[in-house]
């Protein structure tokens, strides 16, 4: 049984509508220990049939080691957004559920293309970041 | 935020999922953002509008400037 309604998921066929650019989310697992990762999975296999700019590509934490050290990913499970031509450097850590799932409904339209919702002056101070700075949100599915 | 400066990352992360990590940052209520520059961190609690938001968030930018001694 799907986990997204009917109802919801005319909803985002429609918001995945306005994507002008593919969206790959990947996603990092392991096979073992690792209780909420099917979850995770089984949410994400319910984006693509939505929007044919939505990709999952799975990523093994344990076999492509290397692959999740890239992206800055130790633990599972995890999701990252990367464009066709670049890394959006927007991780979820844990399963999205709950508000987590609007969060990454939000952070997938943002990356296939639609414009921050950042005013032109927070732009110009973001852009001038010249040093590594990372965010952590703390938040709970409810 | 981390979509327009290459030099951002944003990690959403669920506190109940990693309880290692929310320890770690003493997280007891949400939205908490941890904020981490070179040496210097900053706790933002709660949602805040965007402008007070990025202030502080930029404020661990300055904050892990070397200090002249």
């Amino acid at each position: 049984m799907a986990l997204i309604s009917q109802a919801d998921q005319d909803k985002l066929r429609e918001a995945f509508n306005e994507m002008t650019s593919p969206v790959r989310l990947l996603f990092f697992t392991q096979t073992l220990g690792c209780e909420t990762c099917p979850q995770t999975r089984q949410i994400l296999d319910e984006l693509p049939p939505l929007s044919d700019k939505i990709s999952i590509e799975e990523v093994n934490l344990v076999l492509e080691g290397d692959k999740a050290k890239q992206y800055g990913i130790d633990r599972v499970p995890a999701i990252a957004l990367v464009s066709e031509e670049k890394d959006s450097r927007i991780r979820f850590l844990g399963t999205p559920a709950g508000y987590e799932f609007i969060s990454l409904i939000q952070a997938i339209l943002l990356v296939g293309g639609r414009p921050p919702g950042l005013t032109q002056e927070n732009r110009k101070r973001l852009a001038a970041v010249n040093k590594p700075l990372t965010m952590q949100v703390f938040t709970t599915p409810t | 935020m981390a979509f327009v400066s290459p030099n951002i990352t944003a990690y959403a992360v669920e506190a109940t999922e990693y309880p290692d990590l929310a320890r770690k940052y003493h997280v007891t209520g949400v939205p908490k953002t941890v904020v981490a520059a070179d040496s210097a961190e900053v706790e933002i609690l709660g949602a805040l509008p965007q402008d007070a938001f990025i202030e502080q968030a930029l404020s661990a930018l300055s904050a892990s400037e070397p200090q002249s001694r």
